[in-house]
């Protein structure tokens, strides 16, 4: 009767954290049709703003971004369309659609610059590239719930033991993998160029020496910010500072 | 005593340091530095001998010798000297250089200086007078001259001459040094083969005549002089003989004396003309008189057949700088053109040079077919003007192909042609989806969702394993299950009872002997004991151990229980029992 109890107050606690997701998901999608529309109808501003208005109310998601990069394509806004194609690849990283798109929009650029190559963790860890953050939580969750459940089983039958460490072994590659993900995240966080051209200084001065040129559309590196600068990395050698707003990040 | 014999040797190790090390040498030795000649008039002929002599100490840099613009310095070595008179070391090294004049007229050596010590010395500018050579010796009987020749002082840009360069010499010559000073910027160098030797008589004397030719190609037009050509060498004279009967000179052969010379040929003058006007088409600066030939591998062939086309030039001039096009036949040959191969003949002090074109030739269709002529326009100095060597043109019957099938060259045209090619007429993006269920809102999870989702199955296991062991304790602990079920047990037995003294069906004795059994029962799986043996006493004294605070008041109901037994009251009596009896065991739960 105890155990009844406690499950019971444990289910509660659960289907109230589950339940408390807010569900105005409709509000959205009827602007989502309409930006849709608007694009379809080839009013690709409007259709842009309306992308934006949802992306500025919060709303994180990767057809999303898609659909507005592919928009500033159409209005040749190629700086704008690869940022966008970057941001979708965060949330929707195995879209072929999308990889197209991106090679497309890079070849569109002045400096056709191509994305950064995985580290060593990312290539170690080569699938963490293929799954998004949430999709890599939901399976280690979901491989949590079952390492458990088979620690359970192994308590009535031992003969489980090599099932539970095989678990035991996934679900620390699941957690490594996030962890890789999340690092990945922050050291490498890309930058796109988003005027016609802008000038990478030796320091964070309009007077400092100008090492080379940028153009739009071209991605960079971001590895440091300070006040109004950003300092971004092309390759090994290449490195400079960038007024923070010519850059989309 | 060890000390005095490590001592010994520090003083042992000094002196023979101080003894061999050069760099001692000049303590205690003024140094000098002084600069000698071996003469100090000369003719343009003659080389002198220029020595800095530097005494007190061996350890120098070499000296820095002032400009010496007339004259070519080369360095002649260096000799050591150490000498030891009266127990008074001296020590001295000796820098030779070589000067050849270059002028005449008298000239200065200006002082040489010499670092050493920290300090600087200099020498004695030394006067030198430099003659043109004595006439007394005319070229019928010099003892060795050089004479140069040009092919022809007057030549076209590009065109070849020969440049001969020979050394006469009536007596033994050694360690020969020539230089020939040609300006690279108007003339192209190359060498016609290994110098010749050979004897030739001159007025009745032997000489011995050592030559070596040049080709040149001028690369301008204009007045040019080339300078006097320059050999160094060493004149071997032979002093006076032994006596021929002297039995020595058969060992020690004749004695000889080496006297080094400079001789310096004439300058020579030339005149480069330009190329004249009205060059043919297609002229590429080749100079010269040449042949060219066509050769065919076979005339009559069948389509996919190969055959070699050989394209040979040849004559005299700049063979290497020639060059053909592939012959315009694509669309009925497939062709390939081989690396030309180029052989170059020194021909009676001229370069010849032959170069060969291959061409290996597939044709593709059938038909009789002439392959075009091959033109070579070239320059003729020897005739002044231009020329165009020519191939005759060569026709070719080629017939259909006998085993198609064989043919892998044309089979896979065919299967190239047949493939299907895509061409990309335009690139673009690929649509927006639409789909409505692909934009769901991805939230970031909050912590609360993370430490339930990834809490919640550690503590369901906490759970599981607590009822599993539970049920695993139940099953083989004994002691531990009846414990469990003490009390259950006796509240169901104790509820029968209740129930048969509410009917009244229960005597007194039999009451009294089944409430005690119950009691001691409980008591006992309660303690792991056998209930039913046991006294009221024992009982207490189990029961005061496990820390019962009931123990006297269970022995006193137990007493109470079997004096029921032995002496039955009424049944008001044990109803009240019973009612204790029930109190009583939820007491002892409540303590366990």
């Amino acid at each position: 009767m105890k155990y009844s109890n406690g499950f019971s107050l444990f289910l509660f606690f659960v289907l109230t954290i589950f339940t408390s997701l807010p569900t105005d998901a409709s509000e959205y999608l009827k602007e989502i049709v309409r930006a849709n529309d608007l694009y379809s109808e080839k009013r690709y501003a409007q259709s842009a703003q309306a992308y934006e208005s949802l992306i500025n109310k919060g709303v994180r998601n990767g057809y999303l971004y898609y659909n507005l990069a592919n928009t500033y394509i159409r209005m040749g806004k190629t700086g704008p369309a690869v940022l966008n194609y970057i941001h979708a690849r965060k949330w929707i990283p195995r879209d072929e659609n999308l990889e197209a798109n991106l090679k497309f929009a890079i070849q569109q650029t002045q400096d056709k610059i191509e994305p950064p190559a995985p580290g060593t963790l990312s290539t170690l860890f080569f699938w963490s590239n293929d799954f998004n953050l949430n999709e890599l939580i939901y399976l280690a969750i979901g491989l949590n719930f079952v390492f458990w459940v088979s620690l359970a089983l192994w308590l009535y039958f031992p003969s489980l033991k090599i099932i539970r460490n095989a678990l035991f072994c996934f679900l620390l590659l699941s957690f490594f993998s996030i962890g890789v993900k999340l690092k990945n995240e922050s050291d490498f966080k890309l930058g796109v160029v988003l005027v016609k051209s802008v000038e990478v200084k030796s320091g964070r001065a309009e007077d400092a020496v100008t090492l080379f040129q940028l153009h739009e559309g071209a991605l960079v590196t971001v590895t440091d910010k300070y006040e109004n600068w950003l300092e971004v990395r092309l390759n090994d050698e290449q490195k400079g500072w960038v007024p923070k707003n010519s850059m989309g990040t | 005593m060890k000390m005095f014999s490590g001592k010994i040797k520090k003083i042992v190790c000094l002196f023979l340091f101080l003894a061999l090390n050069p760099v001692s040498q000049s303590f205690g030795q003024d140094i000098s530095v002084t600069a000698t000649v071996d003469k100090n008039r000369l003719t343009l002929e003659d080389v002198l001998q220029l020595s800095i002599i530097i005494q007190g100490t061996q350890n120098t840099p070499p000296p820095e010798l002032s400009s010496l613009p007339d004259f070519r310095v080369v360095s002649a070595g260096t000799s050591s000297s150490t000498q030891y008179i009266n127990t008074q070391r001296s020590v001295s090294i000796t820098y030779n250089y070589r000067l050849t004049p270059m002028n005449t007229g008298t000239f200065v050596i200006g002082p040489a200086r010499v670092r050493a010590n920290g300090k600087t010395y200099s020498t004695q500018p030394i006067t030198i007078a430099v003659q043109k050579p004595s006439n007394r010796e005319t070229a019928g009987n010099r003892t060795a001259f050089v004479v140069t020749t040009l092919s022809s002082n007057k030549a076209y840009v590009g065109e070849q001459l020969v440049y001969t360069f020979r050394v006469f010499h009536r007596i033994d010559a050694k360690n020969l040094n020539l230089s020939l000073p040609f300006d690279k910027t108007r003339f192209h160098k190359e060498e016609l083969g290994e110098p010749k030797s050979y004897n030739k008589i001159i007025n009745g004397l032997q000489y011995h005549v050592q030559e070596l030719s040049l080709a040149l190609f001028p690369l301008k037009k204009g007045q040019y002089e080339i300078p006097s050509s320059i050999i160094e060498l060493d004149l071997i004279h032979s002093t006076q003989n032994r006596s021929s009967r002297d039995p020595f000179s058969q060992f020690f052969g004749r004695r000889t004396r080496a006297e080094h010379k400079v001789l310096r040929s004439q300058p020579l003058s030339i005149e480069v003309l330009p190329l004249p006007d009205g060059a043919p088409e297609g002229f590429e600066n080749i100079i010269g008189q040449f042949n060219i030939s066509a050769e065919l591998g076979k005339n009559d062939l069948e389509v996919g057949d190969t055959t070699t086309l050989t394209l040979t030039v040849s004559g005299k001039g700049n063979v290497r700088d020639i060059s053909f096009e592939e012959p315009a036949l694509k669309g009925y040959f497939k062709i390939y053109p081989d690396k030309p191969e180029f052989h170059q003949t020194i021909r009676n002090n001229e370069i010849m040079g032959e170069k060969v074109f291959k061409f290996a030739l597939v044709p593709l269709e059938a038909g009789s077919r002439t392959l075009p002529k091959f033109s070579l326009p070239f320059f003729d100095p020897g005739k002044a003007q231009y020329r165009v060597a020519q191939t005759p043109p060569i026709p070719l019957n080629i017939k259909p192909s006998a085993t198609k099938e064989k043919l892998n060259l044309v089979q896979s045209r065919q299967q190239d042609a047949q493939a299907p090619e895509i061409e990309i007429l335009g690139r673009d993006i690929f649509p927006i989806y639409t789909e409505l269920d692909k934009f769901q809102n991805a939230r970031s999870h909050s912590s609360a969702f993370l430490g339930i989702s990834f809490g919640s199955p550690v503590i369901l296991f906490i759970l599981s394993a607590f009822i599993i062991k539970q049920q695993k304790r139940m099953k083989y602990d004994v002691a531990f299950y009846r414990r469990r079920n003490a009390y259950k047990n006796a509240n169901q037995r104790l509820k029968k009872m209740s129930a048969l003294e509410h009917s009244g069906l229960s005597a007194p004795k039999e009451f009294g002997r089944e409430l005690s059994e119950i009691l001691r029962e409980y008591i006992g799986n309660k303690l792991n004991l056998q209930g039913k043996a046991i006294t009221a006493e024992e009982v207490e004294i189990r029961l005061k151990e496990a820390d019962y605070e009931s123990a006297e008041v269970t022995r006193k109901l137990l007493e109470r229980c079997e004096t029921l037994q032995f002496a039955p009251t009424t049944r008001g009596s044990t109803k009240e029992l019973l009612g204790e009896s029930e109190n009583l065991i939820k007491l002892l739960e409540k303590q366990s």
